[in-house]
């Protein structure tokens, strides 16, 4: 039937958001869209909606008034989803640090995985990027998929059956393994 | 009752780069009311200018104002102070400037051209023109070291010297570029679906841009002669061979008409300061502190880009003060979008090629 995971891998769809950049970073991800670097032979295509795409491109150092909005699209967007932050400014702040209307990267707010650094980041780097993303949301689903078990096998002391502690948080029993 | 709608366009949406919101306010298709919200971007650039950086560091502080026109800007800056400073720079210093100012007004514009295109629904085009702007990108990372960003120009010259041996692959590359140029010219006056999106569209009169401080190419495309190129005797524009463009419509088609003739100017230019570049130095050593006030205009790729600057004779300034084009043309932008249709409005917006982080610096 319908095979999600597959087609999740082959094509991975954008979103981009710019939280304060100069557009240098931008134009650089318009580029990479462009016939020389091409990132759509990944079969990447550009969305404008969160609630269809499963990579988050963000560029620009978080400004008070767009950090709610990335917060926001973060949310929506479904998981598995994987976070890049294109440029120095989105991973350190870069100039704009200690400037009174902006915080040092997006790592505050979002958790990131991928790290693309360079002002302006070149398109080989973001291409590079991408990439790596790809294998990361390959592992989260992976990650997803896996059952687990809800409840730890149950005590007995004097002969008697204890559940009381038997309830497991999501991820315990992985970490025992 | 109420008969109208209010349509949000932003702050994320597809056929925009950067955070900007328009409220418009529709009357069945119509849009009656335009409200925007422009300074989702704002960082704090020009105080930060006066506190946390040395007046000899600013130039690529205020680069990063905007990517696009970052060379505009630094080279505004670094003007400024160098009359402050009373200092000379050698001629070929001041050739170099201009053709790298010129080399980014050609990938600026064609990123508009692009743009526009791809609003109106035409992917193909929106591909080839972003292709062909790679020969640019090319040719600055050649010259510079970087592709956008390139920290080029410091006060008393520039930073790197042209080596000989890529002069020929940037004529090479120009001449290609200049070949493909000519195509879109043909392509945007004869095809016959993107005259339905284009032409007509997005008016503005000439009375109306001297009234709503039009400038740019904006102004140029209603007939309005205004160019800071035009007026300036800082860098040798007439020698190189600017002539200014102009159109008499002022809808879209007129804009992008006068966008692939500046293109074809600003090619012109730089093959001319390539094949008479000057001997000499590029770089001469400047002391001193910038003491009392200046003021200096520039075209950047949208119009007149003003800086005033304030120093005391310490190595902090006292103050900083950026004006944008895109910030001047709001007025003029928000007039052009009454009246229109709401289908229309992305593709006007991307031929106005607005920058926000300029406007919220
Ligand atoms: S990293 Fe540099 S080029 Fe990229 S958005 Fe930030 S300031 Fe601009």
């Amino acid at each position: 039937m319908f095979d999600l995971k597959k087609y999740r891998k082959k094509s991975p769809w954008i979103l981009h958001y710019n939280a304060g950049s100069c557009n240098g970073c931008d134009i650089e991800i318009l580029a990479c869209l462009s016939p020389k670097y091409d990132l759509e032979r990944f079969g990447v295509i550009n969305t404008g909606n969160p609630k269809q795409s499963d990579i988050f491109l963000v560029t620009g150092p978080v400004t008070f008034r767009t950090r709610e909005r990335l917060v926001e699209l973060y949310t929506q967007m479904p998981e598995p989803k994987v976070v890049i932050a294109v440029g120095s400014c989105a991973c350190t702040g870069c100039v704009f640090r200690d400037m009174y209307n902006v915080e040092v990267g997006i790592d505050r707010y979002i958790p990131v995985d991928v790290y693309v650094p360079g002002c302006a980041s070149s398109p080989e780097l973001i291409i590079d990027g991408v990439v790596k993303g790809l294998e990361i949301l390959e592992q989260k689903t992976k990650e997803m998929e896996k059952p687990f078990k809800l409840f730890k096998e149950a005590t007995t002391d004097d002969g008697i059956v204890n559940r009381r502690h038997s309830a497991l948080k999501v991820g315990e029993d992985d970490a025992k393994d | 009752m109420k008969k109208t709608i209010n349509i949000p366009l932003g702050s994320q949406h597809i056929s925009l780069l950067e955070p900007v919101r328009f409220k418009f306010e529709c009357e069945n298709e119509k849009i009656i009311g335009v409200d925007a919200d422009v300074g989702f971007v704002h960082r704090g650039v020009e105080k930060a200018c006066t506190t946390s950086f040395k007046f000899d560091a600013i130039g690529y502080v205020v680069a990063r104002v905007c990517g696009l026109c970052a060379i505009t800007h630094s080279l505004t800056y670094t003007a400024a102070v160098e009359k402050l400073l009373g200092a000379q720079i050698t001629s070929k210093a001041k050739y170099l400037r201009i053709l790298l100012l010129e080399l980014d007004r050609i990938h600026s514009h064609m990123l508009c051209l692009s743009h526009t295109c791809e609003n109106a629904g035409f992917e193909a085009m929106f591909m080839r023109i972003m292709g062909d702007r790679e020969h640019i990108m090319e040719i600055q990372e050649l010259i510079t070291g970087n592709r956008v960003q390139f920290d080029y120009i410091s006060i008393g010259g520039v930073n790197r010297d042209l080596a000989p041996e890529s002069v020929q692959k940037i004529k090479e590359n120009l001449y290609i570029v200049k070949q493909k140029v000519q195509g879109y010219m043909d392509e945007f006056t004869n095809n016959w679906s993107l005259s339905l999106k284009f032409k007509g569209i997005g008016m503005l009169s000439l009375d109306d841009a001297y009234m709503y401080n039009a400038i740019g190419p904006l102004a140029r495309a209603s007939g309005l002669r205004i160019d800071v190129r035009n007026e300036i005797d800082y860098l040798p524009y007439h020698e190189v061979g600017y002539k200014m463009q102009t159109h008499t419509d002022g809808d879209i088609n007129a804009r992008n008409l006068v966008r692939l003739a500046e293109l074809v100017n600003s090619i012109e230019m730089c093959e001319n300061i390539l094949n008479g570049l000057p001997e000499g130095d590029i770089f001469t050593k400047i002391k001193g502190k910038p003491q009392g006030e200046a003021l200096m205009r520039f075209e950047a790729p949208r119009g007149e880009l003003m800086y005033y600057i304030k120093g005391n004779g310490s190595a902090m300034l006292e103050r900083v003060r950026i004006k944008t084009p895109t910030f001047s043309c709001i007025p003029a932008f928000s007039h052009i979008f009454l009246g229109g249709d709401y289908a229309d409005a992305p593709a006007v917006l991307a031929s106005f090629d607005p920058c926000m982080s300029c406007t919220a610096k």
